[in-house]
C-alpha cells in the first residue's frame, strides 16, 4: 500500500472536520476554478515541496503524495494544513481545486495504477498448486476408474462384512455372517452384544471399507484403538499389507492406541479401510473391542463423522509430504513470486519424493508386471506421459527424443530412465511456472491458466482436448469450459479456500472465548462451529442460488443438537447438522456467523476493535493501514461497569486513533449485539446494548448503523464494497493483480454480477474467462 | 570361498583412511583421533541350537581346543571366548521359541498378546523390555563423542517378512520391535540413498538449465529476473552435488532369495564393515532367519550350498541317535562360524581409523542363539562365543559358569560400553551382578 500521507493529523477530529466542512465538499459551480487552475496552482504553492509530479523532495516532504484518502478527506486535510508554513491561507475553492488535481494527477489508487499499471507477473506454483497439480498429474495418468456403482448409497459410513472365524492375515468367504453399512467404527464385543451377535462367533474378523472426504487441507491424525490384531489403510491401497499405513499383527492390550498422521488436500475421497482379527488372547484378557477416531487440522480428536464416510471405494492419492516454505503474502493473498533457497530445496526433495512414490508403484500404475515383454518400452511411454502432464501440453517431436528417449537409452534399467524423466519434469520451469509462453501448442496456456484459477490443478483430459483442437480460443469457448469445471470438486475447495481467506479463518488455531467464562463453549462446539460456517458457505454457493446477497442477509444457519442448544436455536432431528430458522432479524449471514464473531473476540469479552476492522476489510472494503501505535487491551484500566463500547471509544478516542478507527468502531459496535461467542444478546454488564452508530462512506455519504444487517446492506449497495469483494476473489482465483487486467475491470465485473443477480458462480467464470484470455487474445481480423 | 563371492563391488574398506573419499553428509575421515578409543558391538545371531558335543571346548581357560563348529574361529582363536553354562531363565507366557528369540536380548518377560505357541503355551504378544543392543545404542547416543548418525542398524539375512515375536529379537521398548532389513539393496537406499538421488539430480541438471536459458529467452524483460535468480540456484544445486563422491557399489541384481543366503550374507557384511569405516553406527546386528527357520522362500530353509535339502528346524528336532542328521546339523553351524570368521577377518584387516590396532581390536562380537540345543528345546548352554575386542573383557579363553541367568551376561555387555547399569531386563535374574569377564 502507498505510505501515509504527513503524520501530523489535523487537530480538530474529523468528525468535527467533517461537519464544518460537509458542506464545502459539495462541488459548488458558483466558486469552482477552472480546471487547470489547480495545476497552477499546485505548481506555485505546492511543487516545491512534494515535487512537480508529486514524487516527493528530499530534505522537504520525501515521501510521495500517494494514498488511499477520499478526494472529500484530501480536501478537508489540505484546506486545514496546507500549505505548511501558511496553513488555512486558501480559499475553500482554492483547496477544492488543488486537492482534485493532486487527486487525479497522481494521489489516488487509480492513478497510479494509470501512471504505472501494474502487470502480470511471473511467478511459480504456490504451494497448494504444487500439491493439488502433482495429486491430480499422477491421477490422471492411471487407467480410468470404474464408475462408481449406481445402488450403492453415497454417504453415511462403511461397507462392513463380519466374518465367523479369524485367521490372522486371511478373511474366510465363506464364514461370511453378515454384511452391512456401519456409520462408523466404535464397538466393544462384549459378551450378547448387538456387534457381536452380527459376527456370530467368538472368534471372529471384520473388514471395513470405503472412502472419507477430508474437509481441510493439511496433517490428520489418525488412531485406532484396539487390543487385538488390525490393519489399517488410509489414503493407500487397501487390502495391500505392505501398503498399510498401520500393521498391527502381534496384539498389545498394554498399548491399545495406533497412531498414524497423513497428509491430506480438502475437497477429496480417500481410501479407507480396516482389518480387524478378535483372535484368542490370554484368558481374563478385556473382551475385543475397536474404535476409529481422527483429529483433522483445527480438530479435536473425536470420532470420524458418518457423514464424511462413504462405502464407495476411492483411490489414492500422492500427496506430497514435503514442506515447502510459505508463499509470499506480501500482496495480501499468496502468490509465488519468491525464489529462494529454501524453496528451491523443497522442490528438490518433493521430485525426489514424487520419483522415489512413481518408481515403487509402476507396475501398479501402469499395469505391467515385472517380466512382461514390452515392459521398457510401456514403461517409458508412461514417462513421456508424465512429462507431457507437467509441461501442460503435449510433448514436441525434439522433447520427446532429447527428454525421454535419449535419457532412457542413457539409463542402465527403465526404473532409473522413469526417475531421471520425473526429476527433470518437476524441477523443470515450464513445470514450476505455469504461464511461462508456449508457442508449441497455442491454447495451451489458457488451459493452464483455467484450470489453476479454477482448481489450482493442471488441466484434464476434457480441457487438453480442448485446448489441443483450437476449442480454446473465443471467451464463449472458454466461459463453456469453466462453467463445466465448476461442476468438478477441486472448484468447491478452490472457493472454500477463498472463503477461509476472505473471512481470515486461516489462521485460527483454537477461538478465544473462555470456557471457564463460558460453560458449554468446549473445543467440540468450536469444531461444530466450523462445520456450521462451512456447510452454510457450501450451501449457498454450491447447492442453492449461487447469490452473494445471501452470504450476508440470510436468516438461516446450519446446525446440529449442539450447536442449537448453546445458541438457543430450534433443534434439527437426527445427529448431524440441518438448516435450521433462526428468530426474525437476529442473524444476517456471515457477518454474524459465531465461529466469526467468537474468532474475533477475547477471552471474555467481544472485541469491536477486531470485528471493525474485519467489517471494513472484508465486507465494507476499505483499506486500513497498521495502527501507528500499538495498545494492547487491558480490561483491567477501566472503571467497573463501562460497556465494551464505552471502553473502545475511550481507548480510541485521541485523534491519532480516530484516523482509522472513526471507520472501524461504528462498524465493531454494530455487532455488539452478540457476545464474545456469538451469541445474541440485549445487555452488556448489565446495560441495554447500544449498537447504533454512524458510519461515514468515503464519499461522505453517512449512514445510520444499528446492526449488522444495516452493514450487510450498505455494502450491497456501494459499488466500492462490491469492488472490493470482487477484487479479493480475483486475486484469490488468479494470483495476479485485478487492475492488471484492464483499468476498467473491476467495474465491468461488478456490472455483469450485478445483472446476473450476484451469481457467485457465474462471477468466478467470468473472472476465470477474463484472466485466462488476457493478453492471449487472437489479433483482430484483417479490415477487408 | 567363490571367486564371484570375493568380488564383491563394495568399495573395500580397507583402504588407507586418506584415500577413503569423503561422503555428503558424513563425518570425514582421517581427522583427529577421538578422544577415548571407539567401541563397538554386533550381535550376530544364528537359529535352532547347536550341537553341544562338537561345539564347547572340552577344557576351560586358555588352553582350550577348538572343535568343529568353532574350527573356522581358529585364526581368531586369542581374542575367541567361550562362554558355557549361561542359561535363558525368562519364563512366562508363549513358548520356547517365542522366549528364547524375544527374550533372548531382552531377558524379561513377554508382554501379553495373541501370538499362539506350540504346546499349550499360552498365547504371548511382544517382549516386554528393551534389547541389550538398544540399551547400549541408546546410552552411546547419549554423548556427543559417541553419537552416530544412525545409533544402531539391524540387518538381516533371509529373516521371513512376518512381525511377530518369532522373527523379532531387537526391541527399541516394550512392545517396540526394531525389525532387520533383510535386503542390501534397501539397507543400500536407507544408507546411502539420498547420495544416490544426488547422482540422479546431476544427471538432470545439464538439460533442467539448457531449458531454462530457452524459456528465458522467451519472455518479457521485467519477467527474466525471476528466471534468472532461478538460475542461480540451479547452479548452487550444481555445485553441491558436484562436490560430493558418488556411493559405493553394490553387486546388482542379487534377489533375496533362499539360494542366494551365501551371497547375501557376504554383502550385508560388506555393507555393515563400510557403516563401522565411516562411523555411522557403532552397534550393529546381524539376524540370520529367524527361530523356527522361517524364511521368505515356502516351506523351510535349505542349505542347498552345502548339499543339505532338509530344513534346518526339521532337522535340528532329529534326535540325537540320528547320525546323518547330526552331522548336517554340524555342518550348517560350521557354516554360521564361517560367516562370523567372514565378519571378524574383514574388521581384522582394517585398519582402526583414528586409532590403533585393527578394527577388530574395538568390536565386540556375540555371537548366540535362541536354543541350547534344537531337539530338546532347552534355555540352558545357551551357545555365546565373543570375538574380538574394547569392551575390557580378558579374550582368548574357554569359560564355563554354573546356569547363570544370561541376564548377567547382557549385564556384563553393558559395564564393557561404560554404562554401568544395576539391572538388565528381570531385575531378580541380576542379584549377582554382572558376570565376571576381565
Amino acid at each position: 500500500m502507498a505510505p501515509t500521507p504527513p503524520r501530523l493529523l489535523p487537530a480538530l477530529s474529523l468528525l468535527l472536520g467533517a461537519a464544518l466542512w460537509s458542506a464545502g465538499c459539495q462541488r459548488d459551480p458558483a466558486a469552482a476554478l477552472a480546471a487547470d487552475a489547480g495545476a497552477a496552482l499546485y505548481r506555485a504553492k505546492c511543487a516545491d515541496c512534494h515535487g512537480a509530479k508529486g514524487e516527493g523532495v528530499e530534505g522537504k516532504y520525501g515521501s510521495p503524495l500517494t494514498g488511499d484518502w477520499s478526494l472529500a478527506r484530501l480536501t478537508r486535510y489540505t484546506a486545514l494544513n496546507m500549505p505548511d508554513d501558511a496553513p488555512e491561507t486558501l480559499s475553500p475553492a482554492e483547496a477544492q481545486a488543488v486537492s482534485a488535481y493532486i487527486f487525479d494527477a497522481f494521489y489516488s489508487p487509480a492513478a497510479q495504477a494509470r501512471l504505472n499499471p501494474p502487470r502480470r507477473e511471473l511467478q511459480h506454483l504456490t504451494n497448494t498448486q504444487y500439491a493439488i497439480s502433482v495429486a491430480d498429474l499422477l491421477a490422471g495418468l492411471a487407467p480410468p476408474a470404474a464408475p462408481p456403482e449406481a445402488s450403492a448409497p453415497a454417504a453415511g459410513g462403511l461397507a462392513a462384512v463380519y466374518f465367523g472365524s479369524a485367521q490372522r492375515g486371511r478373511f474366510d468367504a465363506a464364514k461370511a455372517a453378515h454384511r452391512g453399512v456401519d456409520p462408523g467404527v466404535d464397538f466393544e464385543f462384549n459378551p450378547g452384544s448387538p456387534a457381536l451377535a452380527r459376527a456370530g462367533a467368538a472368534e471372529f474378523s471384520v473388514q471395513w471399507r470405503g472412502s472419507l472426504l477430508a474437509e481441510e487441507t493439511g496433517d490428520h491424525e489418525f488412531t485406532v484403538r484396539t487390543p487385538n490384531t488390525v490393519r489399517f489403510w488410509i489414503n493407500a491401497e487397501p487390502g495391500v499389507p505392505a501398503d498399510a499405513s498401520l500393521d498391527v499383527n502381534v496384539s498389545n492390550p498394554t498399548r491399545p492406541d495406533h497412531r498414524v498422521t497423513v497428509r491430506l488436500l480438502a475437497g477429496r475421497r480417500y481410501p479407507i479401510a480396516i482389518d480387524y482379527w478378535a483372535l484368542p488372547e490370554k484368558p481374563g484378557a478385556p473382551p475385543p473391542a475397536i474404535a476409529l477416531r481422527w483429529k483433522p487440522p483445527h480438530g479435536t480428536e473425536r470420532p470420524v463423522p458418518a457423514r464424511l464416510l462413504s462405502p464407495a471405494p476411492a483411490r489414492p492419492t500422492l500427496v506430497v509430504a514435503t514442506r515447502f516454505p510459505p508463499d509470499d503474502g506480501s500482496h495480501g493473498y499468496e502468490r509465488g513470486l519468491s525464489v529462494s533457497a529454501a524453496w528451491d530445496e523443497a522442490t528438490t526433495r518433493a521430485a525426489f519424493e514424487v520419483a522415489a512414490h512413481v518408481g515403487r508403484r509402476v507396475d501398479r500404475l501402469d499395469g505391467t508386471r515385472a517380466g512382461d515383454a514390452g515392459r521398457a518400452g510401456r514403461i517409458e511411454a508412461f514417462a513421456a506421459r508424465f512429462l507431457a502432464g507437467a509441461f501442460r501440453r503435449p510433448l514436441t517431436a525434439e522433447e520427446r527424443e532429447a527428454q525421454v528417449a535419449a535419457v532412457f537409452r542413457a539409463a542402465p534399467d527403465p526404473e532409473t530412465g522413469l526417475r531421471r524423466v520425473v526429476l527433470f519434469a518437476l524441477k523443470s520451469p515450464r513445470f514450476l511456472y505455469p504461464d511461462l509462453p508456449s508457442p508449441e501448442a497455442p491454447g495451451s496456456r489458457v488451459a493452464a491458466r483455467l484450470a489453476l484459477s479454477l482448481w489450482d490443478s493442471v488441466p484434464d483430459a476434457a480441457l487438453a482436448a480442448a485446448a489441443a483442437g483450437g476449442g480454446l480460443v473465443t471467451p464463449e469457448q472458454v466461459a463453456a469450459q469453466a462453467t463445466r469445471m465448476l461442476g468438478d470438486p477441486r472448484a468447491r475447495a478452490k472457493l472454500r479456500g477463498f472463503f477461509e481467506h476472505w473471512l481470515q479463518l486461516r489462521f485460527v488455531e483454537s477461538l478465544p472465548p473462555d470456557p471457564a467464562h463460558f460453560p458449554g463453549f468446549t473445543p467440540e462446539l468450536a469444531e461444530d462451529l466450523r462445520t456450521s460456517l462451512r456447510l452454510f458457505l457450501d450451501d449457498i454457493a454450491w447447492d442453492g442460488s449461487g447469490d452473494f446477497r445471501e452470504l450476508l442477509r440470510a436468516g438461516h444457519v446450519f446446525a446440529n443438537a449442539r450447536v442449537a442448544g448453546y445458541y438457543g436455536w430450534p433443534a434439527p432431528s437426527g445427529d448431524g447438522f440441518a438448516r435450521v430458522a433462526t428468530s426474525p432479524g437476529e442473524r444476517s449471514g456471515v457477518l454474524t456467523h459465531p465461529y466469526l464473531l467468537a474468532a474475533l473476540s477475547h477471552p471474555r469479552s467481544t472485541s469491536p476493535i477486531l470485528r471493525g476492522v474485519f467489517l471494513t476489510r472484508g465486507i465494507v472494503g476499505r483499506s486500513l493501514r497498521s495502527p501507528q501505535v500499538a495498545v494492547a487491551f487491558n480490561d483491567a484500566e477501566f472503571a467497573p461497569g463501562m460497556s465494551m463500547r464505552e471502553k473502545v471509544e475511550k481507548l480510541t478516542r485521541t485523534e491519532n486513533c480516530q484516523g482509522c478507527h472513526a471507520v472501524i468502531n461504528p462498524l465493531g459496535f454494530s455487532l455488539e449485539w452478540y457476545d464474545a461467542t456469538g451469541r445474541f444478546r440485549r445487555e452488556d454488564e448489565g446495560r441495554p446494548v447500544d449498537a447504533a452508530s454512524d458510519y461515514f462512506a468515503d464519499d461522505g455519504q453517512a449512514v445510520r448503523l444499528g446492526g449488522a444487517r444495516d452493514v450487510a446492506e450498505f455494502a450491497l449497495a456501494h459499488a466500492p464494497s462490491l469492488e472490493a469483494f470482487i477484487e479479493q476473489l480475483f486475486h484469490h482465483l488468479v494470483k495476479q493483480p485485478a487492475i492488471a487486467h484492464g483499468p476498467g475491470v473491476l467495474a465491468g465485473l461488478r456490472d455483469s454480477w450485478i445483472a446476473s443477480g450476484h451469481d457467485l458462480r457465474q462471477l468466478m467464470v467470468r473472472i476465470a474467462t477474463l484472466a485466462a484470455l488476457h493478453g492471449l487474445e487472437p489479433p483482430p481480423p484483417a479490415a477487408p | 570361498m567363490t571367486p564371484i563371492l570375493r568380488r564383491s563391488f563394495l568399495r573395500r574398506a580397507g583402504l588407507p583412511a586418506a584415500l577413503l573419499p569423503l561422503i555428503h553428509g558424513l563425518p570425514s575421515l582421517g581427522l583427529a583421533a577421538p578422544a577415548r578409543p571407539r567401541q563397538r558391538l554386533v550381535i550376530v545371531f544364528s537359529p535352532n541350537g547347536t550341537i553341544p558335543t562338537e561345539f564347547w571346548p572340552d577344557r576351560t581357560g586358555t588352553d582350550f581346543a577348538l572343535k568343529r563348529i568353532l574350527e573356522p574361529l581358529a585364526p581368531h582363536r586369542d581374542c575367541l571366548l567361550t562362554l558355557r553354562g549361561i542359561s535363558n531363565r525368562v519364563r512366562g507366557d508363549g513358548d520356547g521359541h517365542m522366549r528364547g528369540m524375544s527374550c533372548l536380548l531382552t531377558g524379561t518377560e513377554l508382554l501379553p498378546g495373541n501370538i499362539q505357541g506350540g504346546g499349550k503355551s499360552i498365547p504371548a504378544g511382544w517382549a516386554g523390555g528393551i534389547s541389550i543392543d538398544q540399551e547400549i545404542r541408546n546410552f552411546l547416543q547419549s554423548s556427543p563423542e559417541t553419537r552416530t548418525r544412525f545409533g544402531s542398524l539391524e540387518f538381516g539375512v533371509g529373516v521371513q517378512d512376518r512381525a511377530d515375536p518369532w522373527t523379532r529379537m531387537s526391541y527399541a521398548g516394550p512392545g517396540q520391535p526394531v525389525a532387520p532389513t533383510s535386503d542390501p539393496y534397501q539397507m543400500f537406499e536407507k544408507l546411502y540413498g539420498g547420495m544416490r538421488d544426488r547422482a540422479h539430480l546431476r544427471s538432470v541438471l545439464d538439460p533442467l538449465q539448457a531449458d531454462l536459458a530457452k524459456v528465458r529467452r522467451m519472455v518479457s524483460p521485467e519477467d527474466r529476473r525471476v528466471l534468472e535468480e532461478h538460475e542461480t540456484l540451479l547452479r548452487r544445486l550444481e555445485r553441491e552435488t558436484a562436490d560430493r563422491a558418488g556411493p559405493p557399489t553394490l553387486e546388482a541384481g542379487v534377489a533375496d532369495q533362499n539360494d542366494n543366503v551365501p551371497r547375501l550374507s557376504r554383502m550385508q557384511v560388506d555393507l555393515m564393515v563400510n557403516c563401522f569405516v565411516n562411523d555411522m553406527t557403532r552397534v550393529a546386528t546381524l539376524q540370520y532367519t529367524a527361530t523356527l527357520q522361517y524364511t521368505k522362500s515356502v516351506g523351510s530353509a535349505r542349505m542347498n550350498w552345502l548339499s543339505i535339502s532338509d530344513g534346518h528346524h526339521a532337522l535340528s528336532h532329529e534326535p540325537d541317535s540320528d547320525a546323518a542328521a547330526q552331522e548336517k546339523l554340524i555342518r550348517i553351524n560350521t557354516w554360521f562360524a564361517g560367516e562370523v570368521r567372514y565378519l571378524a577377518d574383514r574388521l581384522a584387516a582394517t585398519p582402526e581409523p583414528g586409532g590403533d590396532g585393527s578394527m577388530l581390536d574395538h568390536t565386540l562380537i556375540v555371537w548366540t542363539n535362541e536354543l541350547g540345543k534344537g531337539n530338546s528345546h532347552t534355555l540352558d548352554n545357551i551357545p555365546f562365543v565373543l570375538l574380538g575386542g574394547g569392551a575390557g573383557f580378558r579374550m582368548g579363553r574357554a569359560l564355563e559358569f554354573d546356569k547363570v541367568p544370561h541376564n548377567r551376561l547382557l549385564l556384563a555387555l553393558a559395564h564393557g560400553f561404560g554404562h554401568r547399569i544395576p539391572t538388565f531386563g528381570k531385575a531378580d535374574f541380576c542379584s549377582a551382578g554382572p558376570l565376571a569377564l576381565g
